[in-house]
């Protein structure tokens, strides 16, 4: 008799596909499908969680420990992720359209000629974290949309207060949706129904619980998506979405500030709460340290034997 | 399910025979119903009431204490699956192994790495928690003497003593067995010498076994001996002891194979810093590593210092006039609570400014700032409080604070109250510095 133990779950995670390759009408050379799981994390038939590899169109405001270890690169978005794709091997690219971030940006064109410029660079599925102002969302949102043609993408980030521009794109284009919530099950909750309201279809929400950085509140992350992740399971559709974790403020907290080994700990922060977010149900796990990929990509091999299949 | 001490009176003798030390078979029950007391020391119980009873008045893991003094680490007695159900009680045990045909000098090296890792968070001191040493060599000789180097000005230093052969693990508890090492590890072909030595010195001892089934039925072998003091070896890369550790868990809390009642021992030196951090997330209560490099090491014990976090209790900072830099008399003051949380991140965002200002941290019992002002909690009322008895006035010479954009709606009322001009800071610490820029010039 071999030992068993039966949760009692009654449902499984939605799926969502990411990215779309010339037989699904985009230009990718891949496209991935995530969720589908019916159990815990590791456990059971499930897909290995994606690494994406975040980078970004103005890197002023980057940390300094990134923009050290990517060198000159960064200057270059497209050769950046030529660089993530060919060399560090990851799975997704992110960009970051941190030149909105800039106050009075209007540079709207410049939002489609670089998520062209970046699409072109690189086939691997791309997700877009757009401006955070609802007075330039709706253009931003628009361009990054229409830019992206059938290509699938993942488009970010839409919050209770402002998801409006963000979905709109989302339904005219097909793209996905990351939505996010301030670490707390209840809100993620609410938001995944106000975006079906808004026309979002459930196949394209991606929760995003938000990442607190290690040593800054992770355990109200890893708990609100253990939270997440039962509820789902239990068979609450409204929270059946694959969840992605970024943990973005990782690299600006003290430790790795301060430390003169800034490179060691930044890639032991990010690889630390990559790893734990895994565990708690993240289906892709966003970094920034070219460093961090390697190690992650060895611990997740050794989670998920399998890799892809359900 | 806790049985309730009148269904645990019906499965005793009724002898009353004052053999377990208590004065009647009622009050040996009452101290059952409540754990307090062990089935064992009834002398005429029945097998049968023994495994009912076992199985309902102990907690679903059993505690195991590793070591002796200030330094020992005390494992197992969890009662959840998920740290939001309640709490996860007893935080993993955290032990670098070294072999024993590495130099003198080496483990000399380890145990300073060990003894010299103090790292201080939120209040709180991080420490690695001892030594594991694995007798390669095969000669008990040699685990004696690296035994006793490795112990020399550190008798307290919980360890691990892994062989497989009781002549060497005799040798090396000869050195140290009175410490309560832990015992790695008894298996099939051992067990009954190592239950012997575990015993003879009354420490704690791991099974080791192919998968959970053949852990359970060791231990229940080990306890069928008398040793009680058991944990579970898991090894293998990270996935296989996450789905081992994660249906022993299960099993353990469900209560329905008794074998699998006890704390596991995950042996990570495979699988390094990845491993650790699996065995801090799922359920490992002693982790087994080779030596972490110094960054790596910070990252583990702040995830375990994360994971077991009370999710009931916020971990709060003293009240008082905290200095960021080294403030002048005419340097800002911002005002926050006493949230750990609140006051760590925005001290990291207020360092990176580079510019010095004073903290002030009222009290709200560790609410966070939306929770406080919600709650009632922070209110012009403990603003004053602050101001007054940490001597604000005394320590600066203008007369305003900056508050957290979300107690904004307290502005008015703490200018009428306290005297002193507010201005309403950012609600997210990470925009102090766009803020300080534009707003103080």
């Amino acid at each position: 008799m071999t030992l068993t133990y039966s949760p009692g779950w009654t449902a499984s995670i939605r799926e969502v596909v990411i990215g779309a390759t010339a037989s699904e009408g985009g230009t990718r050379r891949v496209s991935y499908r995530i969720g589908g799981e019916a159990d815990l994390p590791a456990i059971g038939p499930g897909r290995r969680p994606l690494i994406a590899f975040e980078l970004c169109d103005d890197p002023a405001i980057w940390p300094e420990v990134v923009r050290c270890a990517c060198t000159s690169l960064i200057d270059n978005p497209p050769d950046w992720a030529r660089y993530v794709d060919t060399i560090l091997g990851v799975d997704l690219i992110r960009l970051n359209l941190s030149s909105t971030r800039r106050r009075n940006f209007i540079a709207y064109d410049a939002v489609s000629r670089i998520v062209r410029d970046i699409l072109a660079a690189s086939s691997l599925p791309l997700m877009i974290e757009g401006s955070a102002d609802p007075d330039i969302d709706s253009k931003v949102f628009q361009q990054c949309g229409e830019a992206g043609g059938k290509e699938r993408l993942v488009l970010g980030t839409a919050e209770a207060a402002r998801y409006r521009s963000v979905a709109a794109a989302a339904i005219a284009y097909g793209h996905a949706v990351i939505a996010q919530s301030p670490i707390d099950v209840n809100l993620a909750k609410q938001l995944n129904i106000l975006l079906r309201e808004a026309g979002v279809p459930d196949d394209r929400i991606i929760i995003d619980p938000y990442t607190g950085a290690l040593g800054y509140g992770f355990e109200y992350t890893y708990s609100t998506m253990e939270r997440i992740r039962f509820a789902a399971l239990k068979g609450d559709g409204d929270l059946a979405m694959p969840m992605i974790a970024a943990p973005s403020d990782s690299l600006t907290v003290k430790e790795v500030r301060g430390s003169v080994h800034s490179h060691e700990t930044a890639i032991a922060w990010e690889v630390a709460t990559s790893v734990a977010a895994a565990l708690a149900g993240a289906a892709i796990l966003v970094v920034r340290h070219p460093g961090s990929v390697q190690p992650l990509k060895e611990s997740l091999k050794n989670l998920w034997p399998e890799g892809g299949m359900i | 399910m806790a049985l309730k001490a009148l269904d645990i009176y019906k499965l005793l003798p009724k002898k009353n025979c004052k053999e377990c030390g208590d004065p009647t078979c009622l009050t040996f029950a009452m101290k059952l119903a409540q754990g307090k007391a062990e089935p064992d020391l009834c002398p005429y119980i029945s097998d049968e009431a023994k495994s009912t009873l076992g199985a309902s008045t102990r907690p679903p893991i059993q505690k195991v204490t590793v070591g002796m003094g200030t330094l020992s680490v005390t494992i197992g007695e969890e009662f959840v699956f998920y740290r939001h159900e309640k709490t996860f009680y007893h935080q993993p045990g955290i032990m670098y192994a070294i072999s024993d045909t590495e130099s003198d000098e080496r483990i000399r090296e380890v145990v300073r790495e060990i003894r010299n890792c103090h790292l201080t968070r939120i209040g709180i001191d991080l420490l690695l928690n001892g030594l594991a040493i694995t007798a390669d060599s095969g000669s008990p000789e040699r685990f004696a003497s690296a035994l006793t180097i490795a112990t020399a000005g550190n008798p307290d230093l919980p360890l691990v003593l892994m062989a497989a052969d009781p002549a060497v693990m005799e040798a090396g508890l000869g050195i140290c067995g009175n410490y309560l090492p832990l015992i790695h590890a008894a298996d099939d072909q051992n067990l009954e010498v190592f239950c012997g030595l575990a015993k003879k010195y009354g420490a704690p001892l791991i099974v080791r076994g192919s998968d959970p089934e053949h852990l359970a039925a060791l231990t229940e072998r080990c306890t069928g001996l008398g040793i009680t003091q058991l944990m579970l070896a898991l090894s293998g890369d990270e996935g296989t002891f996450v789905r081992y550790s994660t249906l022993v868990r299960q099993l353990a809390l469900a209560r329905v194979v008794p074998g699998l009642g006890y704390p596991v021992f995950y042996d990570a030196r495979d699988t390094g810093f990845s491993g650790a951090i699996c065995g801090i997330a799922k359920f490992a209560s002693v982790i087994v590593t080779r030596p972490l490099t110094r960054t790596e090491m910070q990252a583990v014990l702040v995830m375990r210092q994360n994971i077991y976090t009370d999710p009931q209790k916020p971990i709060q900072i003293t009240p008082g006039l905290y200095r960021v830099g080294n403030p002048s008399r005419s340097d800002p003051v911002f005002l926050t609570v006493n949230f750990s949380l609140t006051y760590f991140t925005l001290q990291g965002y207020l360092e990176a400014t580079r510019r010095s200002c004073w903290l002030l941290i009222v009290d709200t019992e560790g609410m966070s700032v939306l929770t406080a002002v919600a709650a009632g909690k922070l209110s012009e009322a403990v603003v004053k409080d602050g101001i007054e008895k940490f001597r604000l006035a005394d320590e600066v010479d203008h007369k305003t604070l900056i508050i957290p954009g979300y107690a904004s709606p307290l502005s008015g009322r703490i200018e009428e109250y306290t005297g002193w001009n507010v201005i309403v800071g950012p609600r997210d610490a990470a925009e102090i510095a766009a803020f300080m820029e534009e707003e103080l010039k």
